[in-house]
């Protein structure tokens, strides 16, 4: 498919090379998180319709129908967006063609998790696993290692980019598999900080930097 | 200090307020104008009266700001709950928490106050761009002028903060005041209870005094992306992408912390599946399409791009603006509509 769209489009490469490869992971991650927004809509629609026939639908069977379908509306693009998440931050460290592999299996055992347990469980795995993936791709960063080069250099950019990671899928993990745990909040707060750290360190690495030189200095 | 001095604070503010609000109203709908026929005739000395009367505007939004403020203050000066023993009892019972009294620590981006508050925000981002850009991004100036003027005169006319002071805050004051003066133990204590819940999980938590505000700042921030993306599917200029990028990165870090705040709150205020609510639907929807339009961005030279980078991003902002008014159309758990 890439090879195709290689030769129709003349100002892509003809290889598909690592920027191309970085590129359509982008598009599918934005069409994920369209979609994602585009159920929301729906999901507003669909409440107020039924607010409109019962002002007081939440105490009905109607609310736990409308959690589900919402739910069920969700996952698959919440799949995509964790698969494409683990496709490309570990890009750099694994070669690309062992990493898709890798994904299919991740997928193929979501999807056996999926039919065994129920889509919370299969959920439950895939976050799992991409909490790990996330959390020794950030290990690595912090250690500087050399396998690592990221789409936007700069050693500040590819810790944030980790952290912000990280955070997302902890986030989702403690939402859906940590709701009853007293450690939910607690997580919630260490996810608040991951990501909240990790989107400053993407956005403002230039002036992070001259703060610590800053400090530093003195 | 006492009731009679709240009210005198009260009426103050009216009569300081009013006359600011009105005068920044009168030079919106000026700017406004000037802004409209700048944006049809192109004439350049118009730029430089449309930046003198954003700035004029903006020391008024900014003057009215400080009246709130100091209305704000007055408020937790001269108003004092001092909870019958009882309640003090009954509540360290229920929630752990010890109190003999409390006073009203009222944030400034409640009831009447968020618009003016959205507004101010907006102001000074604007002044800044008129600053940093004058030669090099006249037109999104321009826009950020009809922006903050249409919202300057939906504020006048809709939620003016200084027609009725804090209307809810008021009358919470006004009958805790009269139930005091009844000398009626048991209505003094009803009252009581409520004021306790409103002012230690409401008025006073570090979430009312976070989350909003945060909102609010990224609001205004995301107007700028939002005039930005509108002159990028006009013209490639890469003056238009930065801006739009800089100030989407100040939203959505904003967006994406004041949001998370959020959450732990809403996990103990309202127990239950309060999840999948219109408010946290466009919410999510809102966070979810300004993070796909930082990922097109990365890519912004590839082929279209540029375009869909510029559509995601006005389709942000539209998305934003649902989201604002969810809170008064949809009804839901954060929500004050009715169907």
């Amino acid at each position: 498919m890439s090879s195709t769209n290689s030769r129709s489009k003349p100002d892509f490469n003809l290889n598909f090379n690592l920027k191309n490869y970085d590129y359509y992971l982008i598009i599918v991650t934005s069409i994920a998180l369209m979609m994602i927004g585009l159920v929301c809509v729906f999901g507003v629609w669909y409440s107020y319709d039924l607010y409109s026939t019962n002002s007081n639908w939440q105490s009905t069977i109607q609310f736990p129908e409308y959690i589900s379908m919402m739910n069920m509306y969700v996952y698959p693009f919440v799949l995509v967006l964790l698969l494409s998440l683990g496709l490309c931050i570990p890009k750099r460290i694994v070669p690309r063609a062992a990493l898709i592999k890798a994904t299919f299996v991740i997928l193929l055992l979501t999807l056996v998790a999926s039919v065994v347990g129920g889509m919370e469980l299969g959920i439950t795995f895939i976050l799992l696993m991409s909490i790990a993936v996330q959390a020794v791709v950030l290990a690595l960063t912090i250690l500087k290692s050399g396998a690592l080069t990221f789409e936007r250099e700069g050693y500040l950019i590819q810790i944030g980019s980790s952290l912000l990671h990280l955070g997302t899928v902890l986030f989702i993990f403690d939402f859906v598999s940590m709701r009853d745990s007293v450690y939910h909040i607690p997580v919630f707060w260490v996810v608040t900080v991951l990501m909240g750290i990790g989107t400053l360190m993407s956005f403002y690495p230039s002036e992070i930097s001259r703060l610590g030189r800053k400090i530093a200095l003195r | 200090m006492g009731y009679q001095e709240y009210l005198v604070a009260r009426e103050l503010v009216s009569t300081f307020g009013q006359p600011i609000l009105a005068y920044a109203t009168l030079i919106s709908a000026i700017l406004l104008l000037l802004s409209l026929y700048y944006l049809v005739k192109r004439e350049e000395r118009l730029i430089e009266y449309s930046i003198k009367l954003l700035q004029v505007n903006t020391i008024l939004i900014a003057l009215g700001f400080m009246v709130l403020m100091w209305f704000h203050f007055k408020i937790y000066n001269t108003i004092e709950v001092i909870y019958p023993e009882y309640v003090t009892a009954y509540m360290y019972q229920t929630s752990g928490i010890q109190l003999t009294s409390s006073r009203f620590a009222i944030p400034l981006w409640i009831e009447t106050e968020k618009l003016y508050f959205w507004a101010l925000c907006l102001s000074l981002f604007a002044w800044q761009i008129s600053r940093k850009y004058r030669d090099s991004a006249k037109g999104i100036i321009v826009s950020l002028n009809v922006i903050l003027s249409l919202l300057v005169i939906i504020t006048y006319l809709y939620s003016n903060p200084f027609n009725e002071p804090l209307p809810i805050v008021h009358s919470e004051i006004t009958n805790w005041s009269q139930a005091i003066a009844a000398q009626n133990p048991q209505i003094v204590g009803q009252i009581a209870m409520q004021l306790f819940g409103r002012i230690t999980y409401y008025y006073n938590t570090m979430y009312m005094w976070t989350h909003p505000p945060m909102l609010f700042i990224a609001y205004a921030s995301l107007a700028v992306t939002f005039a930005a993306c509108v002159f990028m599917l006009f013209k490639k200029d890469d003056v238009y992408d930065k801006i739009a990028y800089s100030h989407a990165k100040i939203g959505y870090l904003l967006l994406t912390v004041g949001m998370l705040i959020g959450y732990p709150w809403a996990v103990l205020a309202w127990d239950g599946d309060w999840w999948w609510d219109s408010k946290i639907n466009g919410s999510i929807m809102m966070w979810v399409l300004y993070s796909a339009y930082l990922h097109t961005r990365i890519h912004l030279c590839k082929r279209s791009m540029w375009e869909v980078t510029a559509i995601l991003g006005i389709v942000c902002f539209i998305s934003l603006i649902f989201t604002y008014l969810l809170t008064y159309v949809v009804p839901g758990i954060h929500s004050m509509a009715q169907v």
